[in-house]
């Protein structure tokens, strides 16, 4: 693909916080129970697995978008209504992490402000970034990554100092077996927010060095399902494994248990600039992979639609539930249900069909 | 320059947004509640009197103050803490923050009847803190705790967590219960809360103006007092003494603390104890008679010894670690006595059991406050003394040796 090329540095921060966003606040994996950490490894392992199939793809088609590789080996119009396809599944799930968000940060702190200005405000924030283009929100990453693991930091020190981490509250490990980890793996961790790596096959080709750049994205997985983990570790030794299933946004109760005597205390700020730089990121590349895909497949220039594309993402995220409850319901099903279908189902179709025409072509040499 | 001109003010526009002052309330328009008490409202169509103490920043400061009270109590009645809330904030003239909450007192008479409806209030409100330390008022209605002029600190919630905090770290077995401890002893299987006590002992009337601290001996003192434990989230009584000093060594948290040794007649050893350790383990291979073995490890310094004991000599230390020991046993033994006596797992033996046996735990979780009271308790407890303090013997042993020389 012409164009600007990413860097490897900065297209890893840019997967970490991707990976990151909103998986570090909401609760991960309680299916499981106090198990959860294991489950959110788990998850990563599986991830991992299924990352193996899109580079196997990227291999294939180093500077080509899954939208345009799709039409390559589906043909013309079957590829085009599967590109269609995940096009909508990127601005739908952009408008879901906005949803997220916004949400979040109504219930928490910002009470009686519009949903709808909330979401405005972030939304055109993505825009703003992504009108620059994609390299420009890869190198924004970057600044916002240190901040990030900076409050990563210093929420560590604050946990081990506070006194308030129970070890004890983690064990029995894997008490009920390991049945309820299996069933939180399948139902929501390998795909969230490891299976969600999908929308990076859209950014891929920007890669500035096709060979390292693979291993780029699989390292930064499994950092950020080693971040996750241990977050989830936290939250249950300083709540209790009952108390975080219980809350949609467990780091914020967790971060107002954490003092430092009289003097460091309060630091919930810390953890609502953690959700905004994580959804922000998280929006941007779906809203990103999404932009990609049309110009790609509509032949249109990239900026032409990151408006019209705001103003979709902007209302599905507002339209698709009337509380927060039924919008985490329904993204339960989804991560069940719905998104397997295109993370597996559709790149393991791609890679089977494309082998079959490639051994059909090397048979009939001349 | 027209096109210079809209951006300039657009940026103006968008540097208003960044303020975010849609929910803002300035300072000067809240009311901070530094406590909160939680009665059990008398008439038949509310359920709860809920009391704020609010700090009046202007006392506070100095500045403008008027020299009154530093804080003011309001109060408000109704079917849940929500709408008390609601009724008490009409007497006020600012926003009621509910932020900064350092204490919540709720009262005897409520508690007693269960506290389920309002933890979840507590728990719920994204103002509030999980971090406020709760109390029950022994025999006293909850409002009249936080109706007393303290001495240290003008914010009398304040001083009450500070005694809190300085009991805990001597002489005292009280300890920090925030909201989500509450929660989680509620929410144990079989199990039920623990909650420090605290009292106003002396003039509760005149405790209330400032003329309590206006003599040397003030009139009205605020005390922390005994443990109130709970089956589930119904208070069934009051832990003083051996038994409280038990049930806050098993939860580790008695970091130090007195404890007296008598001898015979005029004979007193007294020591600091500091350092305790406790591990409460379990062995539950058959769940329906589990096992619990406590160890206790703690040390020991002597600050008081008003006997003839020739305390150069070790092993008249070893004698007084024996004794030590023994004594620290049996108020463990008491506080167990005292959960069995309850029927209410509050000293956490489940976690134990559960962390043993995890697939044995299953079959009696449901019936645990019937299993917990056959649960056979071993105490293991070792003592160490490490110092006499600034003397070996006492002046008193020196004559008491001669006495016992030349006879």
């Amino acid at each position: 693909m012409r164009g600007p090329k990413i860097g490897l540095l900065q297209f890893f921060s840019l997967t970490l916080l991707f990976e990151l966003g909103t998986a570090l606040l909401v609760n991960v994996g309680m299916v499981s129970g106090r198990d959860a950490w294991i489950s959110i490894l788990v998850g990563c392992m599986a991830g991992l697995v299924i990352f193996a199939g899109y580079a196997y793809l990227y291999k294939l088609y180093p500077d080509m978008p899954l939208s345009r590789y799709a039409r390559e080996i589906l043909g013309k119009h079957l590829g085009a209504a599967v590109a269609i396809l995940y096009v909508v599944m990127f601005m739908n799930t952009a408008g879901r992490d906005l949803r997220d968000g916004s949400a979040l940060l109504v219930m928490a702190t910002l009470h009686r402000t519009p949903i709808l200005v909330v979401g405005a405000l972030m939304i055109l924030s993505c825009a703003y970034v992504l009108h620059k283009g994609i390299e420009v929100l890869a190198r924004t990453s970057l600044i916002f990554l240190f901040l990030a693991l900076s409050i990563g930091a210093i929420f560590t020190v604050l946990a081990l100092l506070s006194g308030e981490m129970e070890w004890k509250r983690l064990f029995p490990v894997l008490g009920d077996g390991f049945l309820p980890v299996a069933i939180s793996v399948v139902r929501q961790n390998y795909m969230f927010p490891f299976g969600e790596i999908i929308c990076f096959t859209m950014l891929m080709p920007y890669l500035s060095n096709d060979r390292k750049g693979v291993w780029v994205i699989p390292a930064a997985m499994l950092l950020a399902g080693l971040l996750i983990s241990y977050t989830s570790i936290v939250n249950i030794t300083v709540l209790g494994s009952d108390m975080v299933e219980r809350s949609p946004f467990p780091l914020l109760s967790t971060i107002s248990k954490l003092a430092l005597s009289e003097l460091i205390q309060r630091l919930d700020i810390l953890v609502v600039m953690l959700l905004i730089i994580g959804v922000f990121f998280k929006i941007a590349v779906f809203y990103g992979a999404a932009l990609v895909g049309i110009s790609d497949l509509f032949g249109l220039p990239y900026r032409t639609m990151i408006y019209p594309s705001a103003l979709i993402i902007l209302f599905s995220s507002i339209l698709n539930a009337r509380s927060l409850t039924e919008h985490l319901d329904e993204g339960g099903q989804l991560l069940s249900d719905v998104l397997p279908f295109f993370t597996i189902v559709i790149p393991t179709a791609l890679i089977i069909v494309a082998n079959f025409r490639r051994y059909r072509s090397a048979s009939r040499p001349g | 320059m027209l096109r210079k001109l809209t951006l300039f003010l657009l940026s103006g526009v968008f540097l208003l947004m960044l303020t975010s002052c849609w929910d803002s309330i300035e300072l000067n328009r809240r009311a901070i509640v530094s406590g909160m008490s939680i009665d059990k409202d008398l008439s038949k169509d509310q359920k709860y009197t809920v009391s704020f103490q609010v700090v009046v920043a202007d006392e506070i400061s100095g500045k403008n103050s008027r020299g009154n009270s530093p804080v003011v109590l309001y109060s408000g009645s109704g079917r849940s803490l929500y709408e008390a809330l609601g009724n008490a904030s009409r007497k006020v003239a600012r926003y009621l923050s509910l932020g900064h909450v350092r204490v919540i007192i709720i009262s005897e008479e409520l508690a007693r009847e269960g506290i389920s409806d309002i933890m979840d209030f507590l728990e719920r409100d994204s103002g509030m803190r999980l971090s406020s330390l709760l109390f029950i008022s022994r025999g006293q209605p909850a409002k009249d705790i936080l109706s007393i002029i303290t001495v240290f600190g003008k914010i009398p919630s304040s001083d009450l967590v500070q005694k809190l905090e300085t009991t805990s770290k001597g002489f005292g077995f009280n300890f920090k219960v925030e909201t989500d401890d509450v929660i989680r002893g509620i929410e144990a299987k079989g199990a039920g809360a623990i909650i420090n006590g605290v009292v106003v002992s002396g003039d509760q009337e005149s405790g209330g103006s400032k003329k309590n601290v206006e003599d040397i001996e003030p009139k009205a003192i605020l005390r922390t007092s005994g443990l109130a434990v709970f089956s589930k989230d119904k208070l069934v009584g009051f832990l003083d003494g051996a038994e409280g000093k038990g049930t806050s060594r098993l939860y580790n948290k008695l970091q130090q603390h007195d404890s007296i040794i008598e001898l015979g007649e005029d004979n007193v050893a007294a020591f600091n104890i500091f350092m305790v350790h406790t591990t409460v383990k379990a062995n539950a291979k058959d769940p329906e008679h589990p096992i619990i073995n406590i160890s206790i490890g703690q040390q020991a310094g002597l600050k008081e010894s008003s006997g003839p004991l020739d305390l150069t000599r070790a092993e008249v230390l070893r004698d007084l670690e024996k004794r030590l020991s023994e004594q620290t046993k049996e108020e463990t033994e008491a506080a167990v006595k005292a959960a069995m006596k309850f029927k209410s797992d509050y000293l956490g033996f489940s976690e134990a059991v559960e962390r043993d046996n995890p697939k044995g735990w299953k079959k009696v979780q449901d019936r645990w406050n019937t299993v917990f009271t056959r649960c056979e308790v071993n105490i293991k407890v070792k003592s160490v003394i490490r110092h006499t303090d600034m003397r070996t013997r006492s002046f008193q042993s020196k004559t008491g040796n001669k006495k016992g020389g030349s006879s």
